[in-house]
């Protein structure tokens, strides 16, 4: 059975400022779902939020359509932007204790500890401190303690900030393998192409107010038609302004991102290409998340 | 002697722990973790707290040093006085011409009075014996009715001054004529018992009371900075966060003061079984009489100080993340003790309390040095020390009820020391 983890209304004030202003959306079990906004939208206030760790004025979060108390959140996995671990203890037995707090028998706690470290390449480091790790293998013990009760929920701040490209794609691929096997993942970024490679669905909100949701493939396909032209001699697309309908969206390694207005007809965009040089490419093309973002939020 | 036998197992065993930890750090366990079950014999969220702060204490050089330290002015305490009041070497009496059997018997009794022996040598005339007393080979010479010794100051020895008064008095009673009965009489006058309403106060409970007083201020002020230091360090390394997604804040909280209130009462019952052993093995009187009543106080108002303190503090903790605003905590917050613990130091050894110090055994900022301190000079009936200690834990009720509401709302505030003001005011964490 799809359960899933549902905010409703959240609303937070800091004095005069409204962090969360009645915000809706919901992560459903087996999705990884891309938790976007700028800075200071009010991301990392709801994920504190789903973990109690901060009053909210109004709303609700519901896992499974109960309210979330403490027996749901012992299910759930949580890694803070500012990372968080005890810096003098040992990996291995951080990992244990912390499976412990989350209910879990001591020999259960230990076996996923253990099982946690080989698959995420720390185990070599079981018997060391945290404070002796690269900033990678400590994000890689972070993920582990966010893992090690084996969560039915993960909200995940930033997991991939600061991460090398081999760290992220060891962090992706347990991100994708844990939806897969039936986990609701919600996770925040700023490197919207990452994000648009293996999430499924996005949530945008700005102002603590959500802008827009729904999966990454409806949101690419809908909207204004896009062409990637490039032409010899042109490489900012100069060709492009001024004509009626069409705006530049971006220039990118030589070649311009136009956004197309309803009327506008696709043989007058390649004509006056043409006239302006040779064109050495021409393709219709989805709309990229960091474009829906932009767009999404004016 | 016999105290040998408690150091040498002491030196072993500190020494085979200091090798044991060194291959430990050598050689640490690699792979899958060792399940914790073994530390954990607290149970639920707060024992596992209260036990990682346990496992992670003893590990640590902190504690083992303080343990040490701890262990030394036990020992000290014990053992000097026993040093120091070693039999003094005998007392060689020089006797020019014929000395009677009881006045023989009467300086080997004043002897024994002063704690020392008595060695008799004849000297054949007065030159002979100032002559001996120069060379050292005699100590007091007795030359008829008189005593010639060669010191700079005879009015210091005390074996001296007795000499000299109870030979007057044997000589006074040879020249009043007194029959041997008579005489026996007259000496085993004894003065008019003087009955006091207070109850009598030894010196070994007062000494005993002030071991206590700073034992109580040491581990107290250890232990209360080890649960501020703690509660910031989870703050600033925001660990905090991701164990307050597992736990109640008020479950951290407890396991923490817990966990370390469990290491002060270990290390106090250390102290305390250590010193039983030692005043045991070297015979020391330090725990004799009432000084046991007293030792028993003292790790009452220890627990019940650290109780209503380290909520003070832990809270406290909440509301700095670095190093240097922890400082400007720690002098104010530790005030009240050093009040109580200096009116206590005045007081232990000489034994008159004034009002106000009477009054301070009822506040629980102050009560576990003074209170301890009434035990020791009996100025306390058990009723008045239950009445003190209910008043200490009613109140630390109270203050842990505004402490953890303190601490939920300020552990979670980051990016400066967040102000009592701001948290009074009612805005949420």
């Amino acid at each position: 059975m799809t359960r899933q983890l549902e905010l409703q209304g959240l609303t937070r004030r800091f004095g005069a400022i409204t962090a969360l202003d009645d915000l809706s959306f919901s992560v459903p079990s087996g999705r990884v779902v891309g938790f976007l906004g700028p800075n200071g939208a009010g991301k990392t206030t709801t994920m504190r939020a789903i973990f109690g760790l901060t009053d909210l004025d109004a709303g609700t979060v519901r896992w499974g359509g109960a309210p979330v108390g403490e027996t749901e959140r012992n299910q759930f996995g949580y890694m803070p932007e500012e990372r968080g671990l005890y810096p003098g203890m040992h990996v291995g037995e951080q990992l244990t204790y912390l499976g412990r707090l989350h209910g879990m028998a001591p020999p259960d706690a230990a076996a996923s500890a253990g099982r946690w470290m080989e698959r995420l390449s720390v185990a070599e480091r079981a018997g060391d401190k945290v404070e002796s790790l690269s900033h990678g293998n400590q994000q890689r013990v972070q993920l582990a303690a966010a893992l090690v009760h084996d969560p039915e929920v993960l909200v995940l701040d930033e997991p991939l900030a600061g991460l090398d490209p081999i760290g992220i794609d060891s962090i992706r691929e347990v991100l994708v393998e844990q939806a897969h096997a039936g986990r609701a993942v919600l996770f925040s970024s700023h490197q919207l192409d990452l994000v648009e490679d293996f999430c499924e669905d996005v949530v945008i909100i700005d102002h603590g107010r959500l802008v827009t949701s729904g999966s990454v493939d409806e949101l690419a396909t809908s909207g204004a038609r896009r062409l990637v032209v490039r032409v010899e001699g042109d490489r900012q697309g100069r060709w492009a302004e001024g004509m009626p309908g069409v705006r530049i969206s971006e220039a990118v390694a030589g070649a311009v991102r136009l956004v197309l207005g309803e009327s506008v007809d696709s043989d007058d965009v390649l004509r006056a290409a043409m006239g302006a040089g040779r064109v050495t490419e021409f393709s219709f093309q989805r709309r990229r998340l960091s474009e829906l973002f932009r767009e999404a939020l004016g | 002697m016999s105290w040998r036998w408690v150091i040498v197992p002491v030196l072993v065993l500190v020494g085979g722990t200091r090798i044991w930890l060194r291959y430990r750090r050598r050689h640490p366990r690699r792979g899958a973790p060792r399940a914790l079950s073994s530390h954990a014999v607290l149970h639920g969220k707060v024992g596992l707290v209260a036990s990682r702060e346990i496992r992670e204490r003893l590990r640590g050089r902190l504690f083992r040093v303080s343990s040490a330290i701890i262990l030394i002015v036990v020992a000290g305490a014990i053992l000097i006085p026993k040093i120091t009041s070693s039999p003094a070497p005998p007392e060689k009496v020089g006797v020019v011409g014929a000395l009677a059997t009881p006045e023989r018997q009467l300086v080997v009794a004043v002897g024994e009075d002063t704690g020392t022996k008595v060695v008799f040598s004849s000297e054949a005339s007065t030159a002979a014996a100032g002559r001996a007393l120069r060379a050292g080979t005699i100590d007091v010479c007795i030359d008829g009715d008189r005593l010639i010794v060669d010191e700079s100051s005879p009015s210091g020895d005390t074996f001296v001054q007795g000499l000299a008064e109870e030979l007057g008095v044997q000589l006074a009673y040879q020249q009043a004529k007194l029959s041997p009965v008579q005489a026996e009489t007259v000496a085993r006058a004894k003065p008019f018992e003087v009955v006091n309403l207070k109850a009598a106060t030894k010196t070994t409970v007062r000494t005993t009371s002030l071991i206590g007083v700073i034992l109580i201020f040491i581990m107290l002020s250890q232990y209360l900075t080890w649960t501020l230091m703690g509660v910031m360090e989870e703050k600033s390394s925001r660990v905090v966060e991701v164990l307050l997604a597992a736990m109640r804040p008020i479950e951290l909280l407890s396991g923490k003061v817990l966990g370390i209130g469990l290491m002060a009462m270990g290390q106090a019952a250390l102290a305390v079984g250590f010193a039983l052993v030692l005043a045991e093995a070297v015979g020391s009187s330090l725990l004799h009489g009432t000084a046991p009543v007293e030792l028993a106080a003292v790790l009452v108002w220890l627990v019940l100080g650290y109780a209503f303190y380290c909520w003070v503090y832990a809270a406290a903790g909440s509301l700095v993340e670095r190093q240097d605003q922890v400082q400007t905590l720690v002098l104010p917050l530790s005030i009240p003790m050093i009040v109580g613990y200096i009116f206590a130091l005045i007081v232990a050894p000489t034994g008159s309390p004034s009002t106000f110090f009477d009054v301070l055994a009822y506040v629980p900022l102050t009560a576990p040095f003074e209170m301890p301190v009434l035990v020791a000079l009996g100025r306390v009936q058990w009723w008045e020390f239950a009445g003190s200690a209910m008043v200490s834990i009613v109140c630390t009720f109270f203050v842990a009820r505004f402490a953890a509401g303190i601490y939920r709302r300020a552990i979670l505030r980051t990016g400066g020391r967040v102000r009592l003001r701001q948290l009074l005011a009612g805005t949420k964490g």
